[in-house]
């Protein structure tokens, strides 16, 4: 057999790496690759993607049967919850403070701080804490979040180009990181980081959501943004090169094809196999795009991400 | 460089009042200020006007002509509307336009023969937004081209225009409209003219963006071989560039930069900004707004404070 040389790409720009998590605490750091996802051969990945557990503050209203049994009695308290995520293997805790929705219960910012507070007693998993996506609430409960956790370096949200100078502020003064969401747009996700970092949020402190799209769901459009936010980062633009959170367990859980037990064809198959199917394979996919911080929901789903994450990890050094 | 003044257009406000109204003074103070300015050719641009096409077009042409004798570029979809105004011109006009469909070839070439009146092109067919400049030279030269040869029209009377679409949404289009502007002067001898919607590019992006990516744009078009361009001669700036190029005046920095970046683009090269003096604002710019328009950095509207 001839010796092949593969050829190697050589890019100008690198992932900003990010660090989160408290001192004396875990810390991860994701970010800081130089080349495109798992090609190892082609430059370094100085840090594996990782997990994040999903997990609420209240007990969830509407998940399918089948991913509420896998959590169990843990569901009942968010400190409890991710505890037993801490358990399962996941490498942050990704906690969305539903309560404070004005609908769900219109909780304060003071119950969110002392929500934040138990679940740091209970794990010492670095934390990503959003509120309930209405702007006005988000502002209050991640303020009194980023207070109660100063110096914890949390990463909170949810930033849009509609909400961002008060959490991008009260992150800055917490020495906290941001979530910064934009809809399914490159352009519009280097917008946002612009104005997050031009109000003076230093780049290492901000993680890109750019929207994600679940497998039938736009799947495609989300792998392609994520994937042209990378080869712009690679390319030297450093406002496009935030590490990218991507949402597959709370995108896939919210489709009909997760959720429905009656009234689909017989060839859809059991529910409780298709559903784990939807978000593995969104969360697969959209690894080999970019994702760096994987949000699931299924334990059993967080077992196979992880255990693919740990194969492509494996393959290092050129190929032979 | 030709300059199509744009500013007689339906879409806005004062001019849809003003005809509604049949009022002159409003049509005749942006006549009057574009050609001050150096328009050669005033856009009017009535839109479709289905009731009074022609009527419409008649006031609007005579209305102008009440105060200058400047080519008007007719703008209407209306046939009839065209035909009107076109008899009203003595040949000092231009039919805005037809594109690569058969119905509007049809329509319009023959109008263009008639009156010996150039025509604008659109390079785009029944399959919309042209992919690319090869699929704008292939519209180019096998519909317009046989189109206009039927209707005896002669190549020096089109002006092809690629169809120029925005940076904020077709980022990689850019390019692509510089060389089938490029790709459109190779075409034959005598070359066809070419032109474009130069305001197209910066559509959707914030005003104070705007100005920038016309100008910075324009120059990369002039460097291609743009003869002529459908834009606003009130524009100061703008038409202060062009000056700068035909007379390559290089006595202030901005000059020199805009001056290299055109003889850059005649030799079809790509511009490389790693050496522009960034430490004046002005050409820092300019510098970034080249970087957007190559592709080589992506577009956000606050690109300029990166």
């Amino acid at each position: 057999m001839p010796k092949v040389e593969a050829p190697v790409e050589k890019w100008r720009g690198r992932v900003q790496e990010v660090r989160l998590g408290g001192d004396g605490r875990k810390q991860v750091t994701v970010g800081g690759e130089s080349t495109l996802p798992f090609l190892h051969f082609d430059g370094e990945i100085p840090h594996r993607p990782v997990i994040a557990a999903e997990v609420l503050d209240m007990p969830p209203a509407d998940w399918a049967e089948n991913v509420v049994s896998a959590w169990g009695d843990a569901l009942k308290s968010p400190a409890a919850w991710a505890k037993k995520a801490a358990q399962l293997g996941a490498d942050l805790i990704f906690l969305r403070l539903a309560s404070a929705h004005p609908e769900q219960g219109n909780t304060s910012g003071a119950q969110a701080a002392k929500t934040v507070s138990q679940v740091m007693e209970a794990t010492d998993l670095p934390l990503i804490v959003v509120g309930p996506d209405v702007a006005e609430k988000d502002n209050e409960v991640i303020v009194a979040v980023a207070e109660a956790a100063r110096g914890q370096r949390l990463a909170l949200g949810t930033v849009t180009d509609k909400n961002y100078r008060t959490i991008v502020a009260t992150a800055m003064a917490g020495g906290h990181a941001v979530v910064a969401q934009a809809p399914m747009d490159m352009n519009l996700s280097k917008q946002l980081n612009i104005l997050c970092c031009d109000v003076g949020l230093p780049k290492d402190s901000l993680v890109m959501d750019p929207t994600t799209g679940a497998l039938g769901y736009g799947m495609e459009y989300a792998l392609s943004v994520f994937e042209r936010l990378r080869l712009a980062a690679l390319q030297g633009d450093a406002m496009t090169a935030m590490p990218i959170l991507c949402h597959a367990g709370y995108e896939s859980w919210r489709q009909k094809e997760a959720k429905a037990v009656e009234g689909v064809p017989v060839s859809w198959g059991d529910q409780k196999v298709r559903s784990l199917l939807w978000e593995q394979m969104t969360a697969l996919t959209l690894l080999q795009s970019g994702a760096e911080i994987m949000v699931l929901r299924h334990p059993r789903s967080m077992d196979v991400v992880r255990g693919v994450i740990d194969r492509l990890m494996a393959r290092q050094g050129p190929v032979s | 460089m030709i300059v199509i003044g744009e500013c007689i257009h339906v879409i806005a406000g004062t001019v849809k009042k003003a005809i509604e109204t049949r009022d002159k003074a409003p049509i005749q103070g942006l006549a009057k200020a574009q050609v001050d300015k150096g328009a050669h050719y005033l856009e009017l641009n009535i839109g479709p006007q289905r009731r009074a096409g022609p009527e419409v077009m008649r006031w609007m042409v005579d209305t102008v002509r009440e105060v200058t004798d400047s080519p008007l570029s007719l703008d209407t979809s209306n046939v009839a509307a065209m035909e009107a105004g076109l008899g009203l011109c003595q040949g000092k006009a231009l039919v805005n336009s037809t594109d690569a469909t058969e119905e509007r070839l049809h329509n319009f070439m023959p109008l263009s023969a008639k009156y010996k009146t150039p025509i604008i092109a659109l390079t785009m067919g029944k399959g919309g937004i042209p992919a690319n400049a090869d699929a704008r030279l292939e519209l180019a030269s096998n519909v317009i081209f046989p189109s206009a040869a039927e209707w005896g029209v002669p190549v020096e009377d089109l002006f092809l225009d690629p169809l120029v679409l925005t940076v904020t949404c077709n980022q990689d289009h850019c390019q692509e409209s510089i060389k089938a502007i490029r790709y459109f002067k190779m075409m034959n001898e005598p070359a066809p003219r070419t032109t474009c919607g130069l305001s197209n590019i910066s559509n959707g992006a914030p005003a104070e963006v705007r100005p920038l990516l016309n100008k910075v744009f324009l120059v990369m078009m002039m460097g291609g071989g743009l003869d002529s361009a459908i834009m606003d001669p009130l524009d100061a700036d703008l038409m202060e560039t062009i000056r700068v190029i035909e007379s390559r005046d290089d006595s202030t920095p901005e000059g020199e930069l805009l001056i290299r970046l055109y003889d850059t683009y005649v030799a079809a090269e790509q511009f490389d900004t790693i050496d522009v003096d960034v430490s004046l604002p002005g050409l820092r710019d300019i510098a970034k707004t080249i970087d957007i328009l190559q592709n080589t950095t992506v577009y956000a509207h606050s690109y300029l404070r990166v």
